[in-house]
């Protein structure tokens, strides 16, 4: 992270603790776009994400002067939006997820492949499959549970690195990694069966 | 390495970040299996695929109550801390005050007397103060305290040990 862009956090922290109007709008106008971004992500859910977002930047503001600066100032929100997320999918009844372990590769004992792998890589360039497969993956990364979702949408969805991610979530490097891999083995493998039984096959 | 070492390394092959040694093993698999080679190429796609899901955009009416939301929180917020603050210096009046009356009327607790005239007798602005309303003055002859007096005064109290009673009841 630039030097630069640390200190100009902490010249809007102190704007905050300070109570300027001029520092809220310069923090809004920062974070906004990512922060919505991101509860969309885990909520999938336009008037759950704008309350999360509204919960993100009340805290802020509140808690401004409480917040040590060691770590960078969207990881502070990044968290937050987070916890705040995670508690509303908490006060929801939770929709359906999947037992992941049922999506992982199958080996043989000396750890080869049992079948043949399709490989649909070519397939999916095609324009006209992109809007589908957005859809189609939104569906299936809904049935993930929790504890790979959040750290799949941190990582794959939001482009943050894993040390990002482990450090907002309050995980390790190696615990982020394997989760991650995880969605990503879940997310593969419905992608090839819908690839597999949806349109694709019948063209 | 066999099929299922490789799979569990794809993410750190991918990344880039894997060690030479183990770098040119997978590598080598790879060049020869072809199920490891499809299932790199999936997994890769799936992982490029997910990037798009991701909300770009936030719809402008969100972005414009959004933020008007936010403002008005941080005005009110403001606000409650002004009032904080008006309530605290306000306290801190009356707290000075019920001192100096206390003083005036020599109705100061032992304790506090001592502590008091110790700071009056090192303190030369508090102590030609309190000279002025010595003698038992009525509270109505009670001139206004001036802002660096009430200062000490309070500072003064603030260092009090807790539980004691500046006044006798
Ligand atoms: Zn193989």
């Amino acid at each position: 992270m630039p030097t630069e862009r640390v200190a100009d956090d902490n010249v809007l922290l102190e704007g905050l603790r300070h109570g300027s109007a001029e520092a809220a709008e310069t923090l809004f106008d920062r974070f906004h776009g990512r922060i919505y971004s991101l509860a969309m992500s885990i909520l999938k859910n336009e008037s759950d994400a704008e309350e999360a977002v509204q919960d993100v930047f009340l805290t802020v503001v509140r808690k401004a002067h409480t917040f040590k600066g060691n770590s960078a100032l969207y990881s502070w929100m990044y968290r937050i939006c987070v916890n705040t997320c995670l508690m509303r999918l908490r006060g929801k009844r939770r929709s359906e997820t999947v037992a992941i372990e049922d999506f992982m590769p199958v080996f043989t004992e000396d750890g080869m492949h049992t079948s043949l792998v399709d490989d649909w890589s070519k397939e999916v360039e095609r324009k006209a499959l992109e809007k589908e497969l957005g859809q189609v993956i939104q569906k299936f990364t809904e049935t993930l549970s929790e504890k790979y979702r959040v750290v799949f949408v941190l990582s794959d969805v939001e482009g943050l690195s894993n040390e990002e991610t482990a450090q907002i979530l309050g995980l390790t490097v190696p615990a982020v990694k394997s989760r991650l891999h995880r969605a990503r083995l879940y997310l593969r493998e419905r992608l090839t069966g819908y690839l597999r039984e949806g349109k694709m096959e019948k063209q | 390495m066999n099929c299922k070492e490789l799979v569990y390394l794809l993410g750190d092959y991918l990344e880039g970040t894997m060690e030479e040694p183990l770098r040119q093993e997978f590598s080598l698999h790879l060049e020869m299996c072809e199920p490891c080679m499809n299932f790199l190429r999936t997994y890769d796609t799936t992982r490029i695929l997910c990037r798009q899901i991701r909300c770009e955009e936030i719809p402008e009416e969100v972005r414009t109550r959004l933020k008007a939301f936010v403002m008005e929180k941080v005005r009110e917020h403001n606000r409650d801390i002004e009032k904080y603050v008006e309530k605290a210096a306000i306290e801190r009046r009356e707290q000075v005050s019920t001192l100096l009356r206390a003083y005036a009327a020599n109705r100061l607790s032992p304790m506090m007397a001592v502590l008091f005239q110790t700071h009056n007798d090192r303190c030369e602005t508090c102590g030609a103060f309190l000279r002025s309303i010595d003698g038992g003055k009525s509270l109505v002859e009670m001139p206004k305290v001036p802002p660096d007096i009430e200062e000490h005064i309070a500072e003064f109290l603030e260092a009090l040990p807790p539980g004691e009673a500046p006044t006798l009841s």
